[in-house]
């Protein structure tokens, strides 16, 4: 199991995030789908090993995150982009995914030819010696994929990865999820239902920091038919459940 | 998604493919590479071009004057952007809003900051060798006698690693875009303002890496050229730089939580701990230290005796009737000494007791209340047998750098009276005759004294007083010369004796120069 969560909590203050959640994973892409404010980026930075629960059981690759050894060989075979990319506007393309990779101990001897691979799989090879600066905004969430994607990891964990991307762009990434979903545990945290439906082979829905949720994109889909809330079928599927838990 | 025009676009190059760079390597080159300090290096380049250089080679080819000032000049001209510049790169992950993302990398915090800290020390280093090597390249097309000093260069360069620690701590502590410039002023105030509290040669203050000699005497000519330069307050301020770099840099990037496991965490906290303790050790040593007779510190831990024994040198010697020899240093001083002191010393040439040599010897320093030091000769005016006339040259003493007319017009003021002195026996108790053959012999060997002839009856200034054994104080000290007021009388005698013929003047000297020097020569006698 690369991802396996018991009860798993997280409190900032009086607020609690993420509440309770049993969750299991094995490879594959999983859609993580929920209003704002439903703990989806609690989940992913708990999971990215950015913060600790405050309780519950978490562990990642068969490994526990919260001793520092195991949560640095997660760390080696994590990738993670975060809501909000901070990046070093002098930074080339090439650089900054360089730079990822050198962080994340990538093998020395391998940090060149995995940063052209993560580079070009995002299709930002003729882009790669263009500083971050002059890049547009759907080009650096390609530079966040790119950098999350340079270890080749066993557990990728992607918030809104698709915020920004244009059509062709999206369809792209989608194949590339895809992809790598086959071989990786892909956790792609979005609102747009499209991705998941495109893209992913279970849906996680949560909502008040707990999973209401879990199946399939078509048993998703099965949910929302007696429901008249949404323009796709997964929109509906989605509203439905959303609406059954809050009653 | 994969582009193959794109991976044509950028491969990496061979010379990559076959050096297999380090990964911390690869990382210290990625922050040299995008570091802020290059970006203010021609500022602090510029800076030190204007205030350090330019006054640098303004001062004598000396290499302990110029080595001083210009450790001094680089640590002022390069703390503000040293430290505003690290600063920056402190706080880069807060400011970019990196920090999530890096939390989750497996190369420790420590690591990468450690990198980043590195880098802009390193460039840092790298301009201020830039500087330091301009000053000594400069320095050794003039001087004359002499070596770099190393240890003036080592606490300059010492003190950017430690001005980058200092910045990147703050930037990494509070990160706030307004940590660089806030970090920048305050080091430079810290450094500028560290000198104030000095007071006497056994301050603890001493320690800022500003400060490249003895405080009260600066980068003085006098010091280091007849001895050895003491290292003992380089050494103290190259631990306190070392001890604050480890400390400040153990700190920042090792101590929090985030930084890396246990285990490194307790080696930060050791290495912070001994950094501290280094620098503590430092300043308490410095606190010791106290003006040694030769214008240095000397701290008595980490004193080597063998640096009291003197320097050899062989003098340059003029080509005069008695020779004016000079220190090799002050070579190029010796043909404004020899056309000041030749007339002089051909007046007295060939008379009982005249020396048989001008040579220039070492000052000794002596501390004195609060921040006042005594600079005088060391030892008698004349000594040995035969007689030894031991020179000081105006620098010696401090004070402005003098043009070669402004040394002779020195020497002549100061030094010939002296010499004169020496051999007629002038001086405090003299007796008239005495003191009119010295101002006859001045007047004789010097053309602007003829002037004295029209001053009043009741007296007129003399031509100039013999330079004192000891000058009270280095603020008074160039108002040694030439307060004494000659009565009409002695005046009158010594302008008769003036108009004899060089030949008559000399044999009366001769046959009645030790009854002159025992004072039983009255004025009457004198032809």
């Amino acid at each position: 199991m690369n991802i396996e969560i018991t009860d798993l909590t997280r409190r900032f203050g009086r607020t609690t995030a993420v509440s309770g959640i049993d969750l299991q994973a094995d490879p594959g892409v999983f859609g993580l789908l929920g209003p704002n404010g439903a703990g989806k980026t609690s989940l992913l930075r708990m999971m990215a090993t950015a913060i600790p629960p405050t309780s519950g059981r978490l562990r990642l690759l068969d490994r526990d995150p919260g001793r520092y050894g195991p949560r640095q060989e997660i760390r080696r075979r994590l990738g993670y982009l975060p809501q909000n990319l901070g990046y070093y506007p002098g930074f080339t393309v090439a650089e900054f995914v360089e730079y990822f990779a050198l962080l994340k101990e990538v093998p020395a001897r391998g940090v060149r030819a995995a940063v052209a691979a993560a580079v070009e799989r995002v299709q930002l090879g003729d882009r790669a010696a263009a500083r971050l600066r002059t890049l547009s905004g759907g080009m650096l969430r390609r530079v966040g994929i790119a950098q999350a994607i340079v270890n080749e990891p066993e557990l990728l964990l992607l918030d809104e990865p698709t915020a920004g991307l244009d059509p062709e762009q999206r369809v792209a990434f989608r194949g590339l999820l895809r992809d790598i979903g086959r071989r990786t545990t892909v956790v792609v945290s979005t609102h747009l239902v499209e991705d998941v439906a495109a893209a992913c082979s279970e849906v996680v829905v949560m909502d008040q920091g707990k999973v209401v949720f879990r199946g399939t994109p078509a048993e998703l889909e099965a949910r929302g038919q007696a429901h008249g809330v949404g323009d796709a079928p997964l929109e509906r599927g989605y509203s439905a459940v959303l609406s059954g838990s809050r009653s | 998604m994969i582009a193959p025009q794109g991976l044509r676009a950028w491969q990496p190059s061979d010379s990559a493919r076959r050096w297999r760079v380090p990964a911390a390597a690869r990382l210290t080159r990625l922050e040299l590479r995008h570091n802020a300090m290059p970006l203010l290096l021609p500022l602090a380049i510029a800076i030190f071009g204007v205030f350090t250089y330019s006054k640098t080679l303004g001062m004598p080819p000396l290499w302990n004057v110029r080595a001083a000032n210009t450790q001094s000049g680089l640590v002022a001209d390069f703390v503000t952007p040293v430290a505003g510049a690290a600063a920056w790169m402190g706080s880069r992950e807060a400011r970019r809003r990196v920090t999530d993302l890096l939390e989750t990398v497996a190369r420790p915090r420590f690591a990468r900051l450690l990198a980043s800290w590195a880098a802009t020390s390193s460039w840092a280093v790298a301009g201020c060798l830039l500087c330091l090597a301009a000053v000594y390249w400069a320095t050794s097309l003039r001087a004359s006698w002499g070596g770099p000093l190393w240890w003036p260069a080592a606490v300059a360069v010492a003190s950017m690693p430690a001005f980058a620690a200092l910045g990147f701590g703050a930037g990494v502590l509070v990160p706030s875009r307004f940590t660089a410039p806030v970090a920048a002023i305050a080091a430079f105030f810290v450094v500028a303002l560290s000198t104030e509290l000095i007071a006497g040669s056994q301050s603890y203050w001493q320690v800022s890496p500003i400060v490249s000699a003895a405080w009260d005497v600066g980068p003085d000519p006098g010091v280091a050229t007849f001895y050895p330069y003491l290292p003992d307050l380089s050494i103290a301020q190259l631990m306190f730089l070392a001890g604050l770099t480890v400390a400040v840099v153990a700190a920042a990037t090792g101590l929090p939580r985030a930084s890396g496991p246990r285990r490194l965490r307790v080696v930060a906290a050791a290495a912070a701990t001994a950094g501290l303790l280094t620098a503590g050790a430092a300043v308490g040593l410095t606190g010791t230290g106290t003006l040694d007779a030769h214008g240095m510190i000397a701290i008595p831990a980490l004193h080597d005796a063998a640096d009291d024994r003197p320097l050899q040198f062989t003098p340059v010697c003029s080509r005069t009737a008695i020779p004016v020899c000079l220190n090799p240093a002050y070579a190029a001083d010796l043909q404004a000494a020899a056309s000041a002191l030749g007339p002089v010393l051909s007046e007295i040439t060939g008379l009982p007791g005249a020396p048989v040599r001008v040579i220039q010897s070492a000052t000794t320093y002596r501390q004195g209340p609060g921040n006042e030091v005594s600079i005088s000769l060391a030892g008698p005016v004349v000594s040995g047998t035969p007689a030894v006339y031991r020179l000081l040259m105006p620098d010696q003493l401090g004070g402005p750098q003098l043009s070669p007319g402004q040394l002779r017009d020195a020497l002549r003021a100061g030094t010939d009276p002296s010499v004169i002195a020496s051999v007629v026996g002038d001086g405090p108790g003299a007796s008239a005759a005495q003191r009119a053959v010295a101002a006859a012999l001045l007047l004789a060997a010097r053309e602007p004294y003829r002037a004295l002839a029209t001053g009043t009856a009741s007296g007129v200034r003399a031509p100039g007083t013999p330079v004192p054994g000891s000058v009270p104080s280095r603020r008074r000290r160039v108002a040694a010369a030439g307060a004494g007021l000659i009565p009409a009388p002695v005046l009158q005698a010594a302008l008769r004796f003036r108009a004899l013929p060089a030949s008559v003047r000399r044999a009366w000297l001769v046959r009645n120069l030790g009854a002159l020097r025992a004072g039983r020569i009255v004025l009457a006698r004198l032809p």
